[in-house]
């Protein structure tokens, strides 16, 4: 009882949790999932265009650094050589160098291609040298296209420079030449956030790294460790448009876009660290997944909180059951949870109710089953005992019957055969007193005794008990032919008479029997000691009520014990009487 | 048992707080060739750079001070002296001097040196883009622009063709220096007097040479030792009426006539910037030496109206700083 307590909670609980974890958390993860694709989706649109609008900003930034150069530099190439200028330029170039840290030295070159001026922060001064610089690549590149850019330069295999050519809005007024440290980019370059973390950087043409937010990774100039750098902005160019996924110079995953600088050729890559890209599709997962666990424990908690309030009515149930089936019926399960537990609570009453009254039914056809015919308790149950059995005084007859001489066999014989014997002898009378619905009224050693009228009235009582009387001695009669094998003395006679007697229960309730009282029974009896072997002896009574439908034979009167006058006796003739068998 | 377990809580508590305590506060070695009191300025500088990358003296790290006090051939056995008390790094500033002192002293503990002049020429690194070994640092460019300050006094000084020139014999840098200044006085046209000195004493007797061999003024080659004695030199300059430009500004500063030279302030900075980095954890041969490109031009025009020279309109317009 125990053990089956305990198993189907377990998988009560185990229902409950399946059913409420898939009604709570399979939605939350569908929409999870849905929310993070198109999150994703969104995100990732977002950041291609605030990443595109961020290049080219940075690349709009940087151009102004060399814009901003390029237009100091335009200042000292106002004036015609032809002029005599000179103090003029000296002032104008240092004003320069003051002005624009950047540039490390600046030349003059005039007209012929001649350098007039050199100014340098480091190096000597010089005027007028006379050098012919007419044919290098800045002051041909300056003279065709107005702004020339040389390739950087890493000074010192360390700091890169570049060499920037400007000529004038005439061939009079020459060319200047700077060579101008990037590393002043510096200031730029780090002040370009993208968004919390992320930075830019600037690859010049053939992938070398010029301007970093640190600039020890531009001092370095170790093509090695850029290489990453340069594979990013591969993958960015194969992918125009978009920001790229990839690796930055310490193998972080970044997404990044780049912008062109024209003019000089370089590529400013912005990046921003993935995990800070998509931090809001990150926190979305991640409260998603909160939410999961929650819904999750909320599902346990909801699965537990149910199981227990139905583990309880369960419980009752199961306790009143188990009551009512060990037969106490009077017991009532007590629920008033108010739904389908009260309710099974109350057709387990009714069951109860109704057991109680099957019992009860049941016990009384086993009471009236004990001396009535099966078909006359059944019939008596089903019309009810409506005062059946209570005392009244009715006509009856009254059938005794006995074995002759079974006291001497029972004593001699084994106990085994003395059972086997009465119980096929008990088994036909009751057989056939159960065929004319008589009322075996009791069994008492090898003597029976057997009601015909009462408590259920029938039509010709007395033709009934003398049929019955014969029948009686028919059957035992067969068994006779056996058991005289046994002992060759046993016999049976019969005796029956009628007359009004008192009939009725009596007894406690505990033994009750149901009973005739009256000179009837007694004259029954007496003639039933009366009769020989294979005898019916009838009475005047029934004998008269019979009539002529059974052949009677007078036997005249008898003087009988307890009675005062002889009475008068009649034999009925049973049919084939085996005693030609003997 | 009691007490047992007392003294067993008691360890395991020491065992906790021990490790703790030791790397919280890392040692950094400072190795500097003069005295507290001239580095003053330069250590306001480099506290400045450690404070940027949150180091503070005394709270989250320490500095153990070795001083030369201007005695340069004592600076090897003070490095050494740090090396031996195990400080987790070294800062060697103000000199190729201290920085190869350092370099000699160990070759396991970080250094980072601050110096004028070129670290490669010097052998203080292999590579300035990739210094290898246990040492990085920061270089100005004092050293380099010492052919300038002749073409600077030379431009005040107009139609003296005799300069005289102001050499530290004892400074690694000095052959480099003296033959950057001949090229530069070659291709000037002019004429050098060499004067040689590497001790206080013997800036008197410059200073007297100068106006016994009538040069038109002294240019003092970049010597972290003259640099340190600027004010010394600025009071002699002024007492003998000699138009002088050295590297640093604390010369025009105290009444020198002018300077041209790296931003001492900067490369300190600097350097304090990369000792706080070395301390949080980045080594040094990933740090390639860094180039203070500024070079600051201050002039004083007190003392040019005293020496009766004036600037020309160039070198006024190009100045950082004008003294007036």
């Amino acid at each position: 009882m125990a053990n089956s307590h305990a198993a189907p909670r377990a998988s009560l609980f185990r229902k409950y949790f399946r059913a409420l974890f898939a009604a709570v958390v399979v939605p939350l993860l569908i929409a999870g999932g849905i929310e993070a694709w198109f999150g994703y989706h969104d995100q990732r649109a977002r950041l291609n265009d605030l990443l595109d609008a961020e290049a080219r900003m940075a690349a709009v930034k940087i151009q102004d650094f060399i814009e901003g150069i390029r237009d100091q530099l335009g200042w000292t190439v106002l004036l015609p050589w032809s002029e005599n200028t000179s103090d003029r330029r000296r002032l104008d170039t240092s004003r320069l160098l003051r002005q624009v840290p950047a540039i490390e030295s600046l030349t003059l070159v005039d007209p012929d291609g001649i350098e007039r001026l050199f100014v340098s922060r480091i190096g000597l001064n010089r005027i007028d040298s006379g050098r012919d610089l007419s044919f290098t690549p800045a002051v041909i590149g300056a003279r065709s296209q107005g702004v020339w850019f040389g390739p950087v330069t890493f000074h010192g295999g360390s700091e890169p420079f570049l060499t920037m050519a400007v000529s004038g809005n005439r061939s009079a007024v020459g060319v200047a030449v700077a060579d101008v440290n990037l590393k002043f980019i510096r200031d730029v370059i780090s002040e370009i956030r993208v968004g919390e973390t992320g930075e830019a950087f600037v690859l010049d043409w053939p992938g070398r790294l010029i301007a970093h937010p640190d600039i020890n990774l531009v001092l370095r100039a170790d093509q090695a460790a850029q290489q990453p750098l340069q594979e990013l902005r591969e993958a960015i160019r194969a992918q125009p448009g978009e920001a790229t996924a990839g690796r930055d110079i310490s193998g972080r995953s970044v997404l990044a876009a780049m912008a062109q600088i024209p003019g000089v050729d370089w590529s400013i890559i912005v990046k921003q660290p993935l995990a800070e890209a998509f931090g809001p599709i990150y926190a979305a997962l991640w409260r998603t997944g909160i939410v999961l666990i929650a819904g999750a424990i909320l599902a346990a908690a909801l699965a537990y909180w149910l199981t227990q309030r139905m583990v309880g009515p369960i419980r009752v149930l199961e306790d009143g059951v188990a009551r009512i089936g060990a037969g106490q019926f009077d017991h009532r399960i007590n629920l008033t949870t108010s739904d389908e537990f009260e309710h099974l609570a109350t057709r387990f009453n009714e069951m109860a109710g109704e057991l109680s009254v099957s019992q009860e039914r049941s016990e009384r056809i086993g009471r009236l089953r004990r001396f009535l015919a099966p078909q006359v308790a059944e019939l008596v149950d089903r019309t009810g005992e409506n005062g059946l059995l209570d005392a009244r005084r009715v006509e009856v007859v009254a059938v005794f019957c006995d074995l002759r001489n079974f006291t001497a066999f029972s004593a001699n014989a084994n106990p085994e055969s003395v059972m086997g014997v009465l119980d096929e002898y008990y088994d036909a009378l009751e057989r056939v007193v159960g065929a004319h619905e008589a009322t075996l009224i009791s069994f008492s050693g090898d003597g029976a005794m057997v009601l015909v009228n009462a408590p259920v009235p029938c039509p010709d009582p007395a033709l009934r008990a003398v049929n019955m009387a014969c029948d009686m001695q028919r059957s035992v009669q067969t068994l006779l032919v056996r058991w005289r094998a046994l002992d060759q003395r046993l016999g049976f006679g019969v005796g029956l008479a009628m007359g009004p007697a008192t009939v009725g229960r009596i007894g406690s309730e505990g033994r009750l029997h149901y009973n005739a009282i009256g000179n009837v029974v007694n004259l029954a009896s007496r003639l039933c000691s009366s009769a020989e072997n294979s005898e019916v002896l009838v009475d005047s009574v029934a004998a008269a009520a019979v009539g002529s439908r059974v052949s009677l034979v007078d036997l005249g009167t008898r003087t009988m014990k307890g009675f005062d006058q002889p009475v008068p006796v009649f034999a009925a003739v049973v049919d084939r009487i085996p005693l030609t068998q003997i | 048992m009691r007490r047992r377990d007392f003294i067993a809580l008691a360890g395991s508590v020491a065992a906790l707080t021990i490790p703790a305590g030791a790397q919280a506060s890392p040692v950094i070695g400072y190795l500097g060739s003069e005295t507290p009191e001239r580095y003053s300025s330069r250590l306001a500088a480099f506290r400045e750079g450690l404070a940027q990358l949150g180091y503070v003296e005394g709270r989250n790290v320490n500095i153990e001070f070795r001083w030369g006090e201007g005695r340069y051939n004592d600076l090897p056995a003070l490095a050494k002296e740090l090396a031996a008390r195990n400080v987790t790094m070294i800062v060697a500033a103000g000199g190729a001097e201290v920085a190869l002192a350092a370099k000699s002293a160990t070759t396991k503990i970080p250094i980072v040196f601050e110096m004028g002049g070129d670290p490669v020429a010097l052998r203080v690194v292999d590579s300035l883009s990739r210094p290898g070994g246990n040492l990085t640092g920061v270089s100005s460019l004092s050293v380099e622009v010492s052919r300038k300050r002749l073409e600077f006094l030379q431009e005040v000084r107009q139609g003296r063709n005799v300069f005289a020139v102001a050499i530290n014999p004892t400074s690694p840098t000095s052959g480099s220096q003296l033959k950057n200044l001949y090229a530069a006085a070659d291709s000037l046209g002019l004429e050098l007097i060499v004067l040689k000195a590497h001790s206080e004493e013997e800036f008197n007797g410059m200073f007297t040479a100068v106006t016994e061999m009538r040069a038109g003024g002294l240019v003092f080659s970049s010597d972290p030792y003259f640099a340190y004695r600027s004010p010394q030199l600025a009071a002699l300059a002024v007492r003998h009426a000699v138009p002088a430009i050295t590297q640093s500004r604390d010369f025009p500063i105290a009444g020198g006539l002018m300077s041209y030279g790296g931003d001492f302030n900067q490369s300190h900075r600097q350097s304090g910037i990369y000792a706080g980095r070395v301390l949080k954890g980045e080594k040094t041969s990933d740090m390639p030496v860094q180039h203070v490109t500024k070079v600051e031009l201050y002039i004083n025009l007190k003392a040019a109206a005293q020496l009766g020279v004036s600037f020309p309109p160039s070198l006024l317009t190009s100045a950082d700083g004008v003294i007036e």
